[in-house]
């Protein structure tokens, strides 16, 4: 492949010389621009954290670190939630995912393909709506478990959502199937005669797990520990909808609480955007090191055909475990939302229910409301399909030319995943106000910071694709006398087309539900429907907010199915 | 026009700190079907892929027809759509996306030819390798054999003056392998393409080839006609590595003979121009005897070992220059135990250089 010495000059065939640049202008191009989008607001984040001065003047007039130090002298109890909170729903989403994951990959439980199947469906139930299911279900007083207890008699409230076990226990529930995806995998990838030959040697079942499956699989577990950990921490949804509401502040729902204070103090933003940024920087590079040491001899790289345990009746236990999950994370949570979007007045008791469909004609009317869905959908079919075709082309440049120095590049193009999304709107916000380019609240800003915090997203969709392709089929088209541009448009991009959809649908899906970046870009005359729905949470009834929420669900259900048609038998990566 | 198509010179690769090619030359003439033998990481897919202009050499140069491809010096490279060389891939590369037809055609696409004569080009080239009837078939529903042949007819489509294959039947089963085998060294008569070849297969390469260059660790350890490295070669490397040898070691008394180990001494022939430091003899264990011939060079010895394969019976001979293997046609079978006289003629025990 060409484009490897650019001094190198041809020879023959002038005419082709301008087919022959194409390549290094459109890669130039991207790089600049996303450049630009990556690096840039980040820069800008920085200066203001170091801002002593006006909170608001740019640039600053003074720089010290004092909002650092503030940081420690004044929010130290925010630390401590966040870390308590992150911890306890670290521990409670890794047992959940170990469970899972040992029960699905190891042991014959009934139904097995199609639990696995199920263990996907929270993934896309977003945070934000298992947070406002699980106020719905367990609020103090007029939540459901509470509105029953009282019907039988109870006195007080069983359950109390607005606490820090709670929040855990919400951000736990949706992120134990990424510790699970996670865990399986690597589960999946060891011989299953390592436990046969402890079989063999006599050892029981419960024996074999405690010995020999566990220590085998402990880097991967480790590997998801980190992981979730950070994800954890940077985590704002249920801290949002059900922090504030219980005056539990962490680290995510602070940043956005300093900059609504007036005027707002970006500066103190900043200074815990960047600690939170760096702290889980810190943790993504460990679990890198972590899965790329690999350990031991079970990660070969080589697929395994599962042999499962035989459990006798104990398979139904588990069984049973894996559907009290899918009802506590998707089941309860969407029926409690449904039961509440039909009634006037949200109750339990069904003889008291008051029936109607008002909620949802008042969603899909109220001229806010309406708006923000339109806006969600435009920037999900826009950034969708700008993105992909970008996305495409980043990830042929980084996997398949020889361009030097692309492995800069695929760190630049990954570099979002390691912001917390909120962090990086606040980038993004501090740095389109300064610049004297007026596209601040409008969609064109939000787009470009949707197109931004997909880039990870889309770019690992690509290159699972991209690397299956077998690399002589593109050379066997310039090889017959076809240029890049040629061998792209009749052979790299026909062969990506199922990875292309894939991948359009994933960022769609993504940005019809994005709620950490809006929530800083959205201006008033740029509402999208995630943190829409927040404000109706926090400003109308639950009423209402359920019937926006199972909207937005709605439409991202349609876009799975449509997923699923598109890739069956793809396999799919969700970490 | 020179009767050179391809001229190889000081050809180097390098990738990072490896050097995987370190300076090769050769040339390939009109017609002829040149193939690059030698074990996996010795260099000779590199080099391909660099005729094909796949991959960018370090320095040295390359040039067909006449015309400069690669010029390390100058550093001039044409890329590789301009070439005009034609290439059968390992993995075949018959695009799943399309069918058979679309395929073949794609090279006659690409240089713009006409509806009618695109056709009628296609089919041609589908007849060559039987694949017409299956030209509307999806290439993804085709057998191993079968993309074998699509990429093929793809390859000569276009009527390139240059076909490169690389492995091209390392994919198939024995018996299809050697099928093919016959097929492509009647097709590349009769279109009189010129070709280089590469395979690690010795078999395949002493077969199908006009001249074999023998590569080892990214240099060319011996370029010849089949028959010239099998019973010439020059190295201990070409002497293992292409069909089997015993090595005798002693050491060269002048004028043809060789003082083995036991206090034997053979008549050997010598090829290149001898140091005198030389330290072993190459005898092919298909060319020993064992009863003795007038005029050869004869080594008493009594039979350890006998394995019987079929086509032929492999024996181990204890002699006095150290255990021997010969190989002999299946018939009057030798005992274990047997006394007998090991016969090979001074052709046929080569000096190697060192």
């Amino acid at each position: 492949m060409r484009g490897a010495e650019p001094a190198l000059t041809v020879i023959s065939g002038e005419p082709f010389k301008r087919r022959r640049n194409w390549q290094a202008i459109i890669t130039v191009v991207i790089l600049l621009v996303v450049g630009f989008l990556v690096v840039l607001p980040m820069v800008f984040l920085v200066e203001e954290s170091l801002n002593t001065g006006d909170p608001m003047a740019f640039p600053p007039q003074e720089y010290g670190i004092r909002n650092y130090l503030a940081i420690f002298e004044e929010d130290i109890n925010v630390l401590w939630n966040t870390l308590i909170i992150a911890v306890m729903a670290t521990v409670m989403a890794i047992l959940i995912g170990f469970t899972l994951a040992w029960i699905l990959s190891r042991t014959n439980v009934p139904g097995r393909a199609m639990l696995e199947r199920l263990m996907e469906l929270p993934y896309y139930m977003t945070p934000l709506v298992g947070a406002l299911a699980w106020a719905v279900i367990a609020g103090p007083k007029s939540g459901f478990a509470n509105q029953l207890w009282k019907g039988v008699g109870g006195g007080g409230d069983l359950v109390d959502v607005y606490t820090h076990f709670g929040i855990a226990w919400v951000m736990a529930l949706f992120e134990g199937t990424v510790a699970f995806v996670m865990i399986s995998a690597s589960m999946k990838s060891m011989d299953p005669a390592l436990e046969e030959s402890a079989r063999v040697m006599g050892a029981s079942k419960l024996r074999t797990m405690l010995t020999v499956t566990l220590p085998l699989v402990m880097p991967g577990v480790l590997g998801a520990t980190l992981f979730v950990f950070a994800e954890m921490l940077g985590s704002f949804a249920a801290a949002l909808v059900i922090g504030i509401p219980g005056r539990i502040y962490v680290i995510t729902t602070a940043i956005w609480d300093s900059t609504l204070a007036y005027p707002p103090d970006y500066g103190r933003a900043s200074a815990m955007g960047l600690a939170l940024f760096v702290v889980m920087f810190g943790m993504l590079t460990f679990y890198r090191r972590v899965i790329a040491r690999g350990s031991f001899a079970t990660i070969t790289g080589k697929a395994f055909r599962p042999r499962p345990m035989d459990m006798g009746r104990l398979a139904w236990l588990f069984f049973a475990f894996c559907m009290l999950y899918i009802l506590l994370a998707v089941v309860l949570p969407i029926g409690a939302l449904l039961l509440t979007s039909l009634q006037r007045f949200a109750t339990v008791i069904l003889s008291q229910a008051q029936f109607t469909f008002a909620n949802y004609q008042t969603a899909l009317a109220l001229g806010p409301v309406r708006t923000a869905l339109v806006n969600s959908l435009m920037l999900g079919f826009g950034v969708a399909s700008v993105g992909v075709l970008v996305m495409t082309i980043l990830v042929w440049i980084i996997y398949r030319s020889q361009l030097t120095g692309r492995g800069s590049i695929e760190y630049l193009v990954m570099f979002p995943q390691a912001v917390p999304r909120l962090v990086f709107g606040l980038a993004l916000l501090w740095a389109w106000i300064n610049i004297p380019i007026s596209i601040y609240g409008t969609l064109w800003l939000m787009a470009l910071a949707y197109f931004t915090v997909m880039l990870p997203l889309g770019v690992r969709t690509l290159a699972g694709v991209v690397l299956q392709i077998d690399k002589s089929l593109e050379e066997c088209a310039r090889v017959c006398g076809a240029g890049w541009v040629y061998q792209m448009r009749t052979v790299t991009l026909p062969l990506l087309k199922p990875g292309i959809l894939a991948a359009w649908l994933l960022i769609f899906m993504a940005c019809v539900r994005e709620l950490g970046a809006s929530v800083f870009l959205m201006g008033p005359n740029s509402k999208v429907i995630a943190p829409s729905i927040v404000n109706a949470f926090a400003t109308s009834g639950t009423e209402l907010t359920a019937a926006m929420a199972l909207i937005q669900t709605f439409t991202v259900i349609v876009a799975l199915v449509i997923l699923f048609r598109l890739t069956r038998g793809m396999t799919r990566e969700l970490t | 026009m020179s009767a050179t198509r391809i001229e190889v010179k000081d050809l180097v690769v390098r990738y990072g700190d490896q050097v995987a090619v370190n300076g090769v030359s050769f040339t390939v003439g009109r017609g002829e079907h040149l193939t690059l033998l030698g074990p996996s990481g010795c260099g000779k897919t590199t080099t391909l892929r660099a005729i094909a202009g796949l991959e960018q050499p370090s320095a040295g140069s390359i040039s067909i027809d006449g015309q400069v491809m690669y010029d390390g010096s100058k550093r001039r490279s044409v890329p590789t759509e301009q070439r005009g060389v034609s290439m059968v891939f390992q993995s075949y590369a018959v695009w799943p996306h399309m069918t058979v037809f679309d395929n073949v055609a794609y090279g006659l696409r690409v240089r713009k030819q006409g509806t009618d004569e695109l056709k009628a080009n296609v089919e041609r080239a589908l007849d060559l390798v039987q694949m017409r009837h299956l030209a509307d078939r999806g290439a993804s529903k085709l057998s191993g054999g079968q993309q074998q042949r699509v990429a093929l007819a793809r390859a000569i489509a276009f009527s390139p003056t240059v076909v490169l294959f690389d492995e091209p039947l390392s994919n198939l089963d024995a018996k299809l392998r050697a099928e093919m085998r016959v097929e492509l060294r009647e097709l590349q008569r009769r279109l009189g393409i010129t070709s280089v070849y590469v395979t690690h297969d010795q078999e395949e390469a002493l077969a199908i080839s006009d001249r074999v260059i023998v590569m080892n660790v990214g240099v060319i350890e011996q370029i010849g006609t089949p028959e010239e490295i099998y019973n010439r070669p020059r190295s201990r490397f070409v002497a293992d590595f292409v069909g089997s040898a015993n090595l005798i070691k002693g050491r060269p008394v002048g004028d043809g003979s060789f003082a083995a180990e036991g206090g034997v001494t053979l008549k050997v022939s010598v090829v290149h121009k001898p140091t005198g430091g030389e330290t072993e003899v190459a005898v092919r264990t298909a060319y020993i005897d064992l009863e003795a011939r007038p005029g050869d060079n004869h080594v008493p010895g009594t039979v350890r070992q006998r394995l019987f394969h079929g086509d032929f019976v492999q024996y181990v001979i204890d002699s006095a220059v150290g255990p021997l293997i010969v190989r002999r046609p299946p018939t009057n079978l030798l005992d274990e135990g047997a006394a007998v006289t090991l016969s090979f003629s001074p052709d046929h025990a080569v000096l190697l250089e060192v």
